[in-house]
């Protein structure tokens, strides 16, 4: 049963480099035709930034905090950066391999590699972010704890999530195009079910129902990201949902890994 | 002589669904109590070709020329039968993967790197490339405002210069003016001396006259006729020739007969589908599910 794993692990692997030169021309090309070029990267995230912090945090906040230690736009900014990285790469990913299969088969070129171009090509906007993040964190004279070290462990976690969840979704978009809308409309809605612009865990909502939220994988990656530069917890400290969201990872990785080689060949007849 | 391309049996089938639903159906095996209708796009093709040899193939529109070539260039998987090559392909078709939104020598960046070329293999390689294709300063524009030609151009001097032992050319010189076409066949001719093997599909019995050792006729998904240039091509020049002058109807009768034949015959390959084990498969995949399961119930119960 690991033997599909290994093979769609080893492929990454062995193409490596391949997979980041291939990332960066596609980053560099997204932008062509624009007067600001890559600007972009960083000016829309801005934008939505502003927005979302004008409608939750003045407007339905008024600004109040909502952990007391840092202002309501630096928690936000927790976790709208993830969110700016995981939204775009998940539907991109899907999609990545109905998109070039037909450039691509004609080469000797893994189709595996195609969700894991997408993914190392969004990195690279991500962890800018995540430094200018962190640059305001600094500016705002945070406090970081000892638990600042397992933010590599949940970017470790991010990584290995979205890599399992396009190998399998890329695999579906392919076969059925319906999936497709289905997957923004969910990614849309996610953005309001993860604990990105409110805390479900505030008092509003009944701990059943905030109980339910968390089985969106989602949610342990953004709020695992805080609770490490806010220092309010450890990964084990939850092992039921630690173990939760490993056992889902693998089972995507496994399924996805399945699959993907099964309609490896068939692809092409599938567009 | 060394093989390089051995086929034996190809069928290729494509069904035709009624419904998308059909095509869903499909994917788990669940059709089977009703039968879709396929189309043998391909059928029963066996041919051995050596190294350092040019093989033409003609055929009518829809003939299975495209998909034959595709075949050929490991694009499409064969429905059955064996296919064995020795050694790397090559594919170029008319506008054939290349990257509208990127500028030529990005595509040419693009592809060489999809091709396994390092990156300075690659700034080797490019100067070549530009000069072979020959389109002046459009090589800094995206491709989208190429013409058919400028296309056909950039697609053959990459794939020209990516090595390949096995060169499939569907067409492209078709849409090329007479100076490119020349340039080509140079080439070509360059390439036949080094003892790689050519597959060219044309509809000019004229070039493959002067190009090719042998030619295969592909007549609805048939291998009509594989044998040496002059007798294949004047073969095929004559069914033309029979063909236009059939009347209207007669046309239109013979073209209805053997697109029923390519429908019909489907029956012959059919592969098995093992049932037994998809069963297992399924219970052991349910098996894998069930601790999630626990553990989601575990979650959403607050533990």
């Amino acid at each position: 049963m690991f033997k599909e794993i290994k093979q769609v692990l080893q492929e990454q692997i062995e193409y490596r480099s391949l997979i980041i030169r291939m990332a960066t021309f596609e980053t560099k090309g997204m932008y062509q035709g624009h007067y600001l070029g890559s600007l972009w990267q960083f000016i829309s995230p801005a934008l939505q930034v502003a927005i979302y912090w004008i409608v939750f945090g003045i407007g339905l906040r008024s600004n109040r905090t909502i952990d007391a230690d840092v202002p309501f736009i630096l928690w936000l900014l927790m976790g709208l950066i993830p969110w700016f990285f995981i939204a775009p790469t998940v539907i991109q990913g899907s999609n990545s391999v109905h998109q070039k299969v037909s450039l691509v088969s004609k080469m000797n070129f893994p189709v595996s590699l195609l969700p894991t171009i997408k993914i190392v090509g969004n990195s690279f906007q991500f962890f800018i972010l995540l430094f200018i993040m962190f640059f305001l964190l600094i500016v705002y004279g945070v406090d970081f704890s000892v638990h600042l070290i397992q933010l590599p462990y949940y970017i470790i976690c991010l990584y290995l999530f979205l890599f399992s969840f396009t190998i399998l979704s890329s695999t579906i978009s392919t076969l059925v195009r319906d999936y497709q809308q289905l997957l923004q409309s969910m990614m849309r809605m996610l953005l309001y079910l993860s604990p990105i612009l409110w805390n479900p865990e505030s008092k509003g909502l009944p701990d059943f129902l905030s109980n339910i939220l968390k089985l969106n994988p989602f949610y342990y990656i953004i709020d695992g990201i805080r609770s490490s530069i806010l220092g309010s917890g450890w990964f084990f400290d939850d092992i039921t949902y630690t173990l939760y969201f490993w056992f889902l990872t693998f089972l995507l990785l496994y399924f996805g890994s399945k699959s993907h080689l099964k309609f490896k060949k068939s692809f092409v007849d599938y567009l | 002589m060394k093989t390089k391309v051995k086929l034996k049996n190809i069928y290729k089938s494509f069904n035709m669904y009624a419904k998308r639903s059909d095509k869903l159906l499909s994917l788990f095996s669940l059709h089977s109590k009703k039968e879709t209708k396929e189309f043998l796009a391909v059928r029963d093709v066996s041919f051995e070709v050596f190294e350092g040899e040019t093989i033409g193939i003609v055929g009518l529109n829809g003939s299975g020329k495209s998909t034959l070539s595709n075949i050929l260039a490991q694009v499409i998987e064969p429905t059955s039968g064996q296919l064995e090559i020795n050694g790397e392909t090559s594919l170029i078709a008319i506008s054939a993967g290349l990257n509208k939104n990127l500028s030529g020598t990005e595509n040419i960046d693009l592809k060489c790197m999809m091709h396994g070329l390092t990156k300075a293999q690659i700034k080797a390689v490019k100067s070549d490339i530009i000069e072979f294709a020959d389109i002046g300063d459009y090589i800094y524009q995206p491709v989208k405002n190429y013409s058919s030609g400028m296309r056909s151009r950039l697609g053959f001097a990459i794939a020209v210069h990516t090595d390949p032992d096995i060169l499939i050319i569907d067409e492209a010189l078709s849409v090329g003016d007479s100076t490119f076409t020349k340039k080509c066949l140079n080439k070509m001719n360059e390439f036949k001396k080094e003892g790689k093997t050519i597959f060219f599909i044309s509809h000019s019995a004229g070039q493959m006259k002067t190009f090719c050792d042998r030619v295969i006729w592909m007549h609805y998904g048939e291998m009509k006729a594989f044998g040496s240039t002059q007798a294949v091509v004047k073969e095929y020049v004559n069914f033309t020739k029979w063909f236009n002058n059939l009347s209207q109807s007669q046309k239109k009768q013979h073209k209805q007969k053997m697109l029923k034949e390519q429908f019909t015959s489907s029956k012959v390959y059919q592969s098995k589908i093992e049932k037994g084990g998809n069963i297992r498969e399924l219970a052991f995949n349910i098996f894998l599910i069930c601790p999630l399961l626990i553990l989601g119930l575990l979650l959403s119960l607050g533990y």
